[in-house]
């Protein structure tokens, strides 16, 4: 292809007349419109048009079973402003059949020719297709038969028409999310459904959300004074962020008299939002705090009791994560009815297979180091290559995909908070491996064992406690820990060979700033560095939050060179 | 003591006797060609597949025969993710194993990092990543996409169909983001849309925590305009992030998330069931109907042997730079860097789109812009598909890029040449 | 003075290590510039800058070692000094530029013209003169050691404490110098240089004299850590490595001994940096990653601890393996490495050269040992002859 045009020095526009601003964005990857087709377009425009308006007048008066057949091809067309047309009039068609429709369009089980034209349905076995609105096998069809492809703004109108839809179903949920829809979408012209709604609706909270959603119509609309401030209190009275929005919008083209008023609740509000900001950064600090807990939590073991300076706790991070994806892998394979349970299974199969790994290391590597701490530094160092290498050969070096089970996926207000399901389930988890693993050491026998080891082993190797298995047990069970680490950090973050990489850090640092060898102190450490990173965040921006950080637990180990929980007594000074 | 001479004589001599054995290994009747991806470190989760697919291409040529009647063969060699062992490797491909060209890196800094070596022993390097423009090398073909290949059209896509007056331009804090959001605030603005109205926030790499980032874009859509998040967050974390969105219950319709540096690849690790609708601008998704792509697809699956692995944007850019060389080279009837420098300005290959990619004097493709959007299955519906774009190096909306223009025919052959002044600035040959 | 304690008194095998490596610093750029292409002898073009990057690694090696190896204190953080060095050389170079850069700016380096920086940042003044900027090699490191360690030895923080917070220190650093609005480069970091002294960065000539350069300052060093180590002063250096409170208690103040050494250490460090940075072309953020420091860590623990000659056995070792395997076997050489670490660690817990040494030791004291033997059991056949010859005559009575 020869070079589009030649070079001349004065500009580049000439040289490339191809350049992205001479372009208008139009839908190029079909065949460009011939005149004929361009025509066709037009006709089906004019045509959904004049069908909105007639089945508009339907819908309000008659309420007619009459054919939506037109409605329906016009579906397919090519250009979504067409498509969005077409699912509006579908919407206030009244046919008990669009419900259906919609629903199978949201699902990508429409098909039409790639050029425009009737659509029809996915059959029950591939390459059949059956007729949209009688459900019968269609015999012949286009050879050019593609997916109707959805885009936000047509995904945005199916869900607006099923809400208005569905506002009058039996099920409860489903006339609450429809609800919600409506509250977003505030279209006056839903005014009137909203009100037969109201009135035969008996659930509070719906009931709630649909006046709500009925007062921000008002304020669109032109309703009296008092009908629109009784709107403005019933929106006021819901206190959230939303109504925020919805008052700061209705500022703009308020009348005059009720301006003050309205700033009034915008006041209020803001100050309400921000004390519930205050404590929705200390749920995000404790949430922070919850997970570096969770990492942090099998470094004290095996770098705070023992002693091991070990560089490859990040890798049996990441070997828990792992863990999970075989596990889930395995369900998804074997039982997917159990697939929202995986997680039980995942949990116990990290800590044995992690805590396994763990006592292979120390019983192959470890035992030989003992009294020589920095040597494990290097020892542990070149395992966590091996184990990161040795991942990316079995699994390859991309990411793997855990998905959340529906019962940590999703989010819910508590008074001003949004608190996410995942969030909320890791912190319980993290305060759960604590207190299991506070309550191993201190009222179990091998956790009275393993504190006489780490505080004298001579002695207690002469009262006849087996060092070696109490040594390779401890190692495993600091490992097994890290790989319930995994588990949890599967469900927000990346599942690949560098995930421990990132915390091996922060780890080190909640249990140097907590105090080696004390599980309070990682605890206290770890919660303490979470919230204060989310409250610095906000201010100085993430990185700087966290040099902020790092220069404090610089300085703190100046004043108190042991941390924050420091051990006394003699083992101090070995 | 004498043992440390013997280690010293003996380190010395081997280090001899490798490049002696290199240089006699290049004089093997093959055209060797370099690959210079990271399998280590942390850009290897990139990186990888890029060396797969030039394997794949390289394996692929040599079943037509190879070129110019002789076989082609890959060295791969592996830069660690470390910058500067990419330019010690980029050396030792150029000056030991006498490649003929070199297919590699994925980061700005890498490509920075090898740039004087490239120029330097005058060999030839093809980029395949997107990146931030700002560059022009008389030796380096840059076959992904510059911002106006991207991230323009896919602004002006939010603008156009998704109806959105609000910005938050979120990255994290590298060369890349910097530059591109400086560009897209300096167009939004030209556009009309307030500087109130356009939140900038830069994240660390690997940033896992998104709590309070996305908070803060819920908060900033909340002021009744429709708003949406341009992203140009890199690899590693973006899967926190998007599921903290979808956690956080943040659909497409409500704030719409375009990014630029996530494909299938970086999809693969997620579920991508609540994030469906939101959206990422390439010059390519596996999910392009053509039957350039289904060929190349299959190809991949069977090389690969696993017919779940996907293809993305970087590796059709690989494709497209491979080929590109390739016709080149046939042309010239030589792989040596000035001849292939001479016939490659203008050749034009298919590009898997269904189209044509031409290489432009400035060392730029063109290319169409893809919008898509994420579907269910983790793939890309496309929504929108313009017409081949030119890349342009040096920014339009940057004050002291937009005079220059860069064009590496004789007799211009300049990288950055100043229309304003009508000098060459800098280094141009 | 500093000429008498660089030559006086040093270990016969410091000599040799020093002239060996004097040796290289005048054979490897002669046989690169004189010996033609097609002899066996001639050191390619590749190789130079390849060689020079061992020797600043053995450099930086060294410096660690002085302070693991004769004073305990095991740094995580001195891939901090080192790129710290690699900076301020990596400034120098940026403002040597001048004009040739793609927006020929006079006065900004390139990444700050397309952020749309309009002034240079005060911190950048002076870096255009090489005096300066050699000076900040030395000043900069050594200013952030010497407050660092101020801090933490007067507290008295060792230890694993101590390794904690110099990583936290050089990952607090990564982080700051990743950030862009710092002015140095973001994550791209510094690169495209042009010129040193006038000469260009990329000409053969100026490589050889680069490497010539390196291998004098190792030298340098070299002698410079002797002497420290050989004093009175190193003498107790190691008495604060074995045996820190006891040291304090015979009345040493070991917080000024321990500043002391950190501070030297951090400025060879930085000079190791200035030094790599014109020959591997780029300095970015990338060099204050924790992983780098351990690596450091790794190459003298391997080369052998607590040895002069160690550190730069190893990280010569280590890096030319990595150099080798990296190419050789791209998708497996982390198995290596890693393995290589266990295994040092495991069999050779003393390194390479702190092996060799305790073997030839043992050898000597054997040797002696078999010596006072032979002579013990030569004295007591002598003896057992001489009776007998006393008996004898009685025997043969």
């Amino acid at each position: 292809m020869p070079i589009p045009s030649v070079q001349t020095p004065s500009g580049r526009r000439n040289l490339y007349p191809h350049a992205w601003h001479d372009v208008f964005p139009v839908n190029a990857r079909l065949p460009k419109p011939t005149e004929q087709e361009e025509l066709m377009y037009r006709a089906i425009q004019t045509f959904v048009v004049a069908l909105c308006l007639l089945a508009g007048c339907l819908a309000t008066g008659l309420r007619a079973e009459e054919n939506i057949r037109p409605l329906v091809d016009a579906l397919g067309a090519t250009a979504f402003p067409q498509k969005i047309e077409a699912v509006k009039a579908l919407a206030v068609s009244g046919d008990p059949k669009v419900g259906d429709i919609l629903q199978n369009l949201s699902d990508g089980k429409l098909y039409a020719p790639k050029t425009g034209g009737a659509v029809y349905l996915e059959g029950p076995s591939g390459g059949t297709y059956l007729d949209v609105l009688t459900g019968a096998a269609v015999a012949e069809v286009p050879g050019n038969l593609a997916k109707i492809r959805l885009n936000n703004g047509l995904r945005g109108a199916i869900g607006t028409a099923l809400s208005q839809l569905m506002l009058l179903s039996p099920d409860r949920a489903a006339r609450l999310a429809a609800s919600r829809d409506l509250l977003k979408d505030a279209n006056p012209d839903n005014l009137d459904l909203l009100n037969s709604a109201l009135a035969q609706e008996k659930d509070a909270e719906i009931k709630a959300t649909m006046e709500a959603a009925r007062a921000v119509i008002l304020l669109k609309t032109e309703a009296s004074a008092e009908d629109k401030k009784a709107a403005i209190d019933t929106i006021a009275a819901r206190g959230n962020r939303d109504a925020l929005t919805i008052l700061t919008a209705a500022m703009n083209n308020a009348p005059d008299d009720l301006k003050p008023s309205i700033q009034t609740h915008i006041n209020a509000i803001e100050r309400s939002l921000a004390a519930w900001d205050v404590a929705q950064n200390v749920w995000y600090g404790l949430s922070l705090g919850s997970v570096l807990l969770l990492a942090g939590i099998g470094l004290a073991i095996t770098f705070g009791v023992m002693g091991i300076i070990n560089m490859a706790h990040g890798e049996m991070v990441m070997l828990g994560a792992y863990t999970t994806y075989v596990v889930q892998q395995t369900i998804a394979a074997v039982a997917p009815g159990m697939a929202d349970f995986s997680l039980a299974f995942a949990v116990p199969a990290a800590f044995l297979f992690t805590g396994l790994v763990g006592v292979c290391i120390e019983r192959s590597v470890i035992r030989w180091l003992y009294g020589r701490p920095l040597e494990t530094l290097l020892a542990t160092w070149g395992i966590s290559l091996i184990l990161q290498q040795a991942i990316r050969t079995i699994f390859g070096p991309t990411n793997r995909q855990v998905d959340n089970p529906s019962w940590m996926s999703g989010v819910f207000e508590a008074g001003g908070l949004a608190i996410t399901y995942n969030r909320m389930w890791i912190i319980v988890f993290s305060l759960g491996v604590f207190v299991a693993l506070l309550l191993l050491l201190k009222r179990s026998k091998f956790g009275l064992q393993m504190r006489a080891v780490t505080q004298n082993r001579r002695m207690a190797s002469s009262m006849g406690i087996r060092t070696p298995w109490v040594d390779a047990l401890t190692f495993g069970l600091g490992s097994g820990i890290a790989g319930m680490a995994g588990v949890a950090l599967s469900q927000i973050d990346n599942v690949s060979p560098n995930l421990g990489q990132n915390y091996i850090i922060d780890s080190f640092m909640v249990v140097v700033f907590g105090g080696v060898g004390n599980l309070w102190g990682t605890l206290v450490g770890a919660l303490t560095l979470g919230i204060a990173n989310k409250f610095l965040e906000p201010y100085a921006g993430a990185v700087l939050g966290k040099i902020l950080i790092l220069v404090f637990i610089i300085l703190f180990i100046q004043r108190r060179p042991r941390g924050l929980f420091a051990l006394k007594g003699r083992a101090v000074e070995q | 003591m004498k043992f440390k001479s013997q280690i010293l004589g003996a380190f010395l001599a081997s280090a001899l006797a490798t490049t002696a054995f290199s240089s006699v290994q290049a004089a093997e009747d093959t055209i060797k060609v370099g690959v210079l991806h990271s399998l280590s470190g942390t850009m290897a989760i990139s990186e990888t597949t890029l060396k797969d697919a030039m394997l794949m291409l390289i394996e692929e040529q040599n079943k037509k025969g190879g070129l110019l009647g002789k076989k082609l063969e890959a060295v791969v060699v592996d830069p660690a993710s470390d910058w500067p062992l990419f330019a010690e490797k980029a050396r030792e491909l150029i000056s030991v194993d006498k490649v003929a060209a070199v297919f590699g890196c994925w980061t700005s800094s890498s490509r920075k990092s090898v740039l004087p070596v490239f120029e330097e022993l005058n060999s030839i390097l093809f980029y395949p990543v997107q990146y931030e423009g700002e560059e022009s090398s008389r030796n380096i073909f840059y076959t992904g996409a510059a911002p106006n290949q991207q991230a323009i059209p896919a602004v002006d896509y939010l603008m156009n169909t998704e109806g959105v007056e609000r910005f938050v331009l979120e990255g994290t804090d590298y060369v890349y983001p910097r530059t591109t959001n400086k560009i897209l605030e300096a167009y939004l603005i030209a556009k009309g849309i307030p500087k109130e109205d356009i939140l900038i926030n830069y994240t660390p790499f690997g940033f896992s925590d998104w709590q309070t980032e996305v908070a803060k874009i819920k908060e900033f859509g909340s002021a009744g305009k429709k708003t949406a998040v341009v992203s140009t967050i890199n690899g590693d974390a973006n899967v926190p992030f998007y599921k903290e969105l979808g956690n956080k219950g943040i659909k497409a319709t409500d704030i719409p998330v375009v990014a630029f540096s996530v494909g299938e690849e970086e999809l693969a690790g997620l579920d991508t069931k609540p994030l469906v609708g939101h959206l990422a601008a390439w010059n390519y998704f596996q999910s392009v109907d053509a039957p350039a792509n289904a060929e190349f697809i299959k190809q991949w699956h069977a090389f690969t042997k696993n017919d779940k692995r996907v293809t993305n944007d970087p590796m059709e850019a690989a494709y497209i730079g491979f080929n590109a060389w390739v016709k080149a080279v046939e042309a010239a009837g030589t792989t040596e860097t000035d001849a292939v420098l001479d016939t490659i300005i203008g050749t034009s290959v298919p590009n898997l789109s269904g189209g044509y990619s031409t290489v432009m004097p400035n060392h730029h493709i063109t290319k169409p812009v893809l919008i898509g959007e994420i579907q269910a299955d983790g793939q890309f519906e496309i929504v929108q598909q313009t017409p081949q774009v030119v890349g342009d190096e040096w920014s339009d909306f940057l004050p002291d890029s937009k005079d220059l223009i860069s064009d590496w025919r004789k007799p211009m052959s300049c990288g950055n040449f100043n229309v304003a002044t009508g000098k060459c600035g800098g280094k141009g040959s | 003075m500093i000429t008498q304690m660089l030559f006086s008194r040093h270990e016969k095998k410091t000599i040799w290590a020093v002239f060996l490596i004097l040796l290289a610093a005048a054979l490897v750029p002669l046989a690169n510039l004189l010996i033609p292409e097609d002899s066996v002898f001639h050191v390619p073009g590749y190789l130079v800058p390849l060689l020079g990057k061992y020797l600043c690694y053995a450099l930086l090696a060294l410096a660690l070692d002085l302070v693991w190896g004769y004073c305990g204190i095991l740094s995580l953080g001195h891939g901090a000094f080192f790129a710290l060095g690699g900076y301020a050389m990596g400034m120098y170079l940026m403002r040597q530029i001048g004009d040739r850069g793609v927006y020929a700016n006079p006065l900004l380096p390139d990444f700050m013209v397309f952020l749309n920086w309009q002034e240079l940042p005060w911190y950048w003044y002076g870096f255009n003169h090489f005096a300066f900027a050699a000076l900040m090699v030395l000043l900069v490191p050594g200013l952030l050691a010497f407050v660092f360690g101020w801090f933490a030895f007067r507290s008295r923080v060792t230890g694993v404490y101590l390794s904690i917070i110099t990583q936290a220190m050089t990952y607090a650093l990564l982080l700051a110098f990743f950030r862009n609005e710092m002015g140095f480069g973001g994550n791209n970091g510094l690169t495209d240089f042009k010129e040193i002294l006038g000469f260009n960065v990329q000409a053969g000539g100026t490589r050889a004299a680069l490497f010539a350069a390196t291998a004098v300052a190792l030298a340098l060093a070299l002698l410079l850590s002797s002497a420290v180590v050989r004093s009175k002063y190193g003498k107790v250096l190691v008495g604060v490595r074995d045996a820190e409170s006891r040291t304090r208690f015979l009345g040493y103040r070991v917080e000024n001994m321990k500043l002391f050494i950190f501070t030297v250490s951090a400025m060879m460090a930085g000079v190791a940096g200035a030094l790599y940075v014109p020959q591997v072309g780029i300095i970015n953020p990338g060099e204050f990653a924790p992983a780098n420091s351990i690596e450091v860590v790794i190459w003298t623990a391997v080369g052998g601890r607590g040895t002069l000659i160690g550190p730069i056995i190893g990280a010569i070792l280590v890096n030319f393996g990595k150099s080798i395997f990296t190419a050789a076997f791209p998708e497996f050489w982390l198995f290596a490495l890693g393995a290589l670490f266990v295994a040092t660690t495991l069999f050779l817990p003393k390194g390479v050269v702190g092996t060799v040494q305790q073997f030839l030791a043992r050898r000597k004291e054997q040797r002696q040992a078999d010596v006072v033997e032979k002579a013990y059991q030569d004295k007591a056949t002598a003896k057992a002859e001489s009776q007998l010859a006393i008996l004898e005559p009685q025997a043969a009575e």
